[in-house]
């Protein structure tokens, strides 16, 4: 399969078997990626594909064939953290660190997508993504933030 | 694992011919997967014939009369598109509660028909909305109205060798107001413990056209035949809502499981249908 | 050092599911489909024979190789007690007790073929019945988990302080209190899994992995293995979340003898549902009580039934059983008690065992207090408030002897009860509420006020207080911190770093937070222990590291002792401001270069030259009250209303205040952070969470599709104020208070629920308050 993975480019042999996240995380080695609950229950495995935040441990490897994935560590730009990232610190929305991955991916699909930008909003938006740590408050606090980076101009 | 992915449907078709029963189908994958992770299904045991790259049946369209919607399309497109949210908001509203937006975004609205689960949330909207399914196989093709379609848990009507691709809404000729509830053991990304669908059309005070459906009391997605019926043609008080709202407790068959009683369905199947009658008289409630 | 935040968002994460050794092979635990069966026959040679397959472990195996699961708490012998303990293995011997049970691990190239292999273990059981429920598992008759015990009690004993005969004689009323919480866990998003390699050169068992308690876990595997304690090492590795849940390690010691037998590292990391089936459970407990109280709404005294339902042992996977003792000892929560009697029971049952979860038996006790509270508050027809208030431990009292033996530090309760009524706005609420009424529409007010007693220390439970730090300053200037603080996502790392940063005036970013290891000896951050002996300890460490820094740079200056300062990592003299070294320069001196530029003489022959210091530290509040389990006394006060739909059973929450004070604080922001969390997870607990096993012993919430946590919709906003009144026992005043929002946050929704409901006498003394529940109890009317 051919599959584009943080701007990368990549031919891969897969079993079609084997799931996105299994192939990111044992072929390319995408350190961000984890095995969370392996039902799509938990969000812990988003990434995006073809823009849109999907559970990677759902789909079939083959299913992904041609297409475009964004991790956590696409974002980031040299050694810069992307500024989703660096509000996700700087607002302490970071605990354990294993929900974390998934939820910036949703958090930037929410960010560059969402028109209604509430409180109520974005917690529906998030609803996908579970977290056992942080009782979400300081996550909607970096959410928040980093759409004002956005507004900005700080962004990308 | 044998593995197909026709990108044509004709190729698709010939493939269930030969395989017939002995594969499975998959679109998004999310009920798919999870059915293997629990062991329901032994991963590799059965040829899986993937539908997810045959573009010809992702289609969102509208028509004079009705709106067609391929089987692959995606519920968070149905979920987003003008015309849904236009000539089938209560459609879109459903959808909206369904799952997360990681399954929406994945989950196609065949997948979830065919999955054919009691509890499914697209079903109670698509049935009041008189919805028919278009099947094929290399045969030829039927087309179905769709609450002969649900056979029972998991059952569908589709013969081996046919596959679901379109799903035809009628567009609604008649004013009316239209309600989706839903009800689960918390507030988001939560299983129906009881869903319902209503659509009222009130002329002169009085119940011109009703229809009523359900999700996760019966064996499958039901439409209230006899609550329509008791209250088609009264006057539209809450009294004759209140009682008529009770018929379909008697109407609808839940089991017990582990997220809900029977007893708690049956009593909110009474406290939901009330509701979403009250809702589709009252403007803006 | 880079914090572990940027270090996971750089996508350099270790976590156990990043870990990764050449050569390594794969452990996959296979588990029964019975709750309870006797294991007639395990073949397991066809799926020796697939290729692939390094080895099956079974039951007997680990029979022939490894000591039985240790005892880990040890109450025979006690007087008054009743006690005894299974003699078990991680994988089944003889019988399966539990739906899940391990009765194999197969150790495999892949886990895929692993799990292919699974299909072709063919095991014989012959099941039996089970015994699903605690009382029912007290009757005669019973199917018994243990033949051998001849009934289903494992632990029975009578908690008697103070004088309850004679408090009940001087009550104005008696009242019946029942209250029960029902099966419930954490389950972090991240499973259980370890990586072990044996290291033959050095004959070492390594392992690194999702290990809540590092040292307790080398001396758990070496005991199971029969190593010395000095051949095992244990890593932590980036933990996905503990609460509790990572410091049992039974199946660990599994993949430990694995990677020895077969010469190569092995990796295991369980998926969700075998932690949810195989993992430690927790709550279920049930109390029967008879309460003595005062007209004028003062509580004198408690008689009380408490029966826990323990799954199949407390005793051997998890260090769990001082939590009945603390449920019993931590009854009498913020108030003045003068009785308290109870009888306490632990019943084992066909569930997983029993386990540590976040607020671990303290909780109980609390919740259990905090509904007598509310229903004394109706019965008196006193404000839930006032009466708190009436009954609070006053400010002038501290150190306050309770009777249960536990000795409260510091508090003031009643400043922080109040400004809890302010902030929620209580009395518009109860005009709202009025309003509401009448509208036939129902919202409720709910308190709750909970004492969080940290910092466990009972020897029954190995849980003694000895606690280890080192601070090291490197050749080259960084500030090294050894410490048994896991970082599970509570934010150790980062307060250590702001404690080393603070005494020793050197920059965070030149803080070295070292992996936790078993080379430090501690029990790790379990009991809110952080706060109290860690941060202590490190504290300690740190300031006799800074007092030979003064000491040289005294001497080394010139410059008397008082002068020398140690701020944005220089150190310098305010007498003299150019007298200035950097710990870089500080570092190379004392390393390299002793002599009239180096050392002072002094220090030289009192072999005080060392910037390294390792201490340990032990509670002086134990030390001087050896009654008291615990050291420190946080408390908060939750305020929340919400609406109730009453013909559905939904709640919304409407506001949710939460009061703390846990002494000082290192970071506001990371306590912020517990206190959310923890908010969340018993919001969770008392809405929905529920562990149900159907009537043949299988757990049908085995995912989180059934185990239904919240999600961010269903998690309010919160609003939190603090108060800092230190303690006086910890060496920065610091007090544990990672447990206290899970306790009031599960009390403070009961008691609103129950709260909206008043119109409809209706008592809820379950938890979860499921929707269904709710409107059953709407339904049913009054409350017997």
């Amino acid at each position: 399969m051919e599959i584009k993975v943080n701007h990368h480019s990549y031919q891969l042999e897969v079993e079609p078997q084997e799931t996105l996240l299994e192939v990111l995380k044992n072929k390319l080695k995408i350190n961000s990626l984890h095995q969370g609950c392996q039902e799509g229950e938990c969000g812990a495995c988003t990434v995006l594909l073809n823009g849109q935040p999907v559970c990677s441990c759902l789909i079939l490897s083959p299913q992904a064939d041609g297409g475009e994935v964004l991790t956590l560590e696409g974002l980031n730009r040299g050694g810069e953290l992307h500024p989703l990232l660096e509000a996700f610190m700087e607002n302490y929305a970071i605990q354990c660190g294993y929900c974390t991955p998934g939820m910036v991916m949703t958090a930037y699909y929410l960010i560059n997508h969402l028109n209604n930008f509430s409180e109520e909003s974005i917690r529906k938006g998030i609803e996908g993504n579970l977290c056992r740590c942080t009782g979400y408050v300081q996550i909607l606090q970096a959410i928040k933030a980093a759409k004002k980076e956005k507004d900005s101009g700080r962004w990308w | 694992m044998e593995y197909h992915r026709p990108k044509e449907l004709m190729v698709a078709l010939t493939l269930l011919q030969e395989l017939k029963d002995s594969c499975k189908l998959i679109a998004g994958g999310t009920d798919l997967l999870p059915a293997f992770r629990r062991g329901t299904l032994s991963l590799g045991s059965r040829p899986i014939v993937d539908l997810s790259f045959i573009k010809e049946l992702d289609y969102i369209k509208k028509e004079k009369e009705q709106i067609r919607i391929g089987a692959v399309t995606h519920l968070s497109d149905l979920e987003g598109s003008a015309i849904i949210r236009k000539y089938a908001p209560i459609l879109a509203d459903a959808l909206r509660h369904m799952g997360s937006p990681q399954i929406r975004n994945q989950g196609t609205i065949g997948g979830n028909l065919c999955n054919a689960s009691p509890a499914a949330d697209t079903a109670p909207p698509l049935l009041i909305l008189e919805a028919r399914v278009l099947l094929k196989s290399v045969e030829g093709q039927r087309v179905i109205s769709l609450d002969q379609f649900f056979l029972g848990p998991g059952m569908t009507i589709l013969a081996p060798g046919e596959i679901l691709t379109e799903i035809q809404i009628p567009i609604p000729k008649d004013e009316g107001g239209f309600c989706f509830l839903k009800l689960g053991r918390r507030n988001a990304f939560t299983l129906s413990i009881i869903s319902v669908a209503a659509w009222v059309k009130v002329k002169e005070e009085t119940f011109q056209g009703i229809r009523i459906a359900l999700g996760a009391v019966a064996p499958t997605p039901m439409r209230a035949l006899k609550t329509e019926k008791y209250i088609e043609g009264q006057r539209v008080t809450e009294k004759t809502i209140d009682s008529g709202a009770k018929v379909v407790s008697s109407e609808v068959q839940p089991i017990s499981d582990v997220r809900a009683s029977a007893d708690y369905r049956k009593d909110m199947s009474y406290i939901l249908t009330r509701r979403a009658i009250l809702s589709c008289v009252t403007p803006g409630k | 050092m880079i914090s572990k935040e940027r270090r996971i968002l750089s996508g350099k994460g270790r976590f156990i599911d990043d870990l990764e050794l050449p050569n390594m092979a794969h452990c996959v635990f296979i588990g029964s489909p019975y709750a309870h069966a006797r294991i007639k026959t395990i073949d397991v040679s066809k799926a020796l024979k697939k290729s692939g397959i390094l080895a099956v472990l079974t039951g007997e195996d680990l029979v022939k190789r490894t000591e039985p699961l240790p005892m880990l708490s040890d109450f025979s012998g006690r007087p008054g007690w009743h006690w005894r303990a299974p003699r078990i293995y991680p994988l089944a011997v003889e019988k399966v007790r539990f739906h899940g049970e391990p009765v194999a691990a197969i150790i495999a190239e892949t886990p895929t073929l692993a799990l292919e292999a699974a299909d072709l273990i063919e095991v014989e059981y012959d099941p039996l019945p089970p015994v699903l429920d605690a009382e029912e598992a007290m009757k005669k008759g019973a199917p018994l988990v243990y033949e051998e015990w001849g009934d289903n009690i494992q632990l029975h004993t009578l908690f008697n302080f103070g004088d309850v005969e004679k408090v009940f004689q001087e009550a104005d009323r008696i009242l019946q209190v029942s209250w029960r919480e029902n099966r419930t866990s954490g389950f972090p998003l991240e499973p259980r899994g370890c990586l072990a390699m044996y290291e033959p050169m050095t004959e070492t068992l390594n392992t690194w992995g999702s290990y809540q308690c590092p040292f307790r876990a080398q001396h758990y595997i070496s005991h199971v293995l029969r190593l010395p304690q000095t051949n095992v090492r244990v890593v932590a590795s980036d933990i996905g979340g503990g609460f509790g849940n990572k410091i049992n390690i039974w199946k660990y010691t599994v993949v430990c003898l694995a990677a020895i037998l077969i010469g190569r590292p092995v990796k295991w990391h369980e998926s969700t549902r075998e932690f949810i089936l195989t993992g430690p459970h927790q709550r279920d407990v049930r109390w029967e009580s008879e309460v003595a109280i005062k007209n004028d709404g003062r509580i004198l005294g408690i008689k009380a039934r408490f029966i826990q339902d323990l799954g199949v042992e407390i005793s051997n996977r998890d260090y769990a059983a001082p939590s009945i003792v603390a449920a019993c000892s931590c009854v009498p929560n913020a108030y003045r008690l003068q009785g308290l009697r109870v009888e306490a029971y632990g019943i084992v049952t066909n569930k997983s065992f029993y386990g540590a979860y976040r607020g671990f038996g303290k909780d109980k006790g609390a919740k259990f207090m905090e509904r007598i509270m509310d229903l004394m508050s109706r019965e008196c027809k006193l404000d839930p408030a006032e009466l708190r208030l009436k009954n609070f431990i006053q400010p002038h009292e501290f150190p306050y002897r309770q009777i249960s033996g536990l000795v409260y530090d510091s508090g003031n309760y009643p400043v922080i009860m109040q400004e809890a009524l302010r902030l929620a706005e209580v009395d518009t609420w109860r005009k709202k509420q009025k309003e509401l009424r009448q509208k036939g529409q129902y919202i409720g007010i709910g308190m709750a006020f909970v004492v969080e007693p940290a910092g466990i220390a009972a020897p029954n439970a190995r849980f003694s207080g000895l606690v280890q730090a080192r601070v090291r300053i490197t050749p080259d200037g960084l500030a090294e911190v050894y410490s048994d603080r896991t970082e599970i996502g509570q934010g150790a790392e980062r307060t250590n770093t702001l404690v080393i940063s603070h005494i020793l005036g050197v920059k965070p970013e030149d803080v070295i937070i070292k992996p936790v290891t078993s080379d430090t000896i501690g029990m790790g951050p379990i009991s809110s222990r952080g706060a109290v002996y860690s941060v202590s300890a490190l504290a300690r460490a740190a300031k006799a590291v800074k007092s030979i820094i003064i000491k040289y740079a005294s001497a080394f200056f010139k410059d008397d002792p008082g002068n020398i300062r140690l701020e944005d990592g220089a150190i310098y003299s305010v007498k003299n401001p150019e007298n200035r070294l950097n710990f870089k320069e500080l570092a190379d001196r004392f390393y390299f270069r002793p002599g009239p530029r180096g050392l002072p003489q002094e220090m030289q022959m009192n072999h005080e030259i060392l910037l390294d210091v390792s201490t340990s530290w032990y509670s002086p509040n134990n030390a001087q009250n050896p009654t008291t389990t615990y050291t420190t006394f946080a408390a908060s006060a939750d305020i929340a209303v919400l609406e109730v739909d009453i013909e559905t059973g939904v709640t919304k929450i409407l506001k949710y205040v939460h009061v703390h004070d846990a002494g000082k604080m290192i970071s506001r922001d990371t306590v912020d952070g517990q206190i959310y969390g923890g908010i969340v997870q018993g919001i969770g607990e008392a809405l929905s969470e529920e562990l149900i096993y159907n009537e043949r012993g299988e757990l049908s919430t085995d995912s989180y599709a059934d185990f239904v946590i919240p999600t961010a919709v269903d998690a309010p906003d919160i609003i939190i104020k603090h108060f800092e009144t230190p303690s006086p026992y910890t060496e920065l005043g610091t007090k544990g208070m990672g447990e206290s929002p899970i306790i009031g946050s599960k009390a403070v929704i009961i008691s609103a629920i129950e709260e909206a409901l008043s119109p409809f006498h209706v008592r809820v003394s379950e938890a979860p308050a499921t929707r269904e529940r709710v409107r059953q109890w709407i339904q049913n009317g009054p409350a017997r």
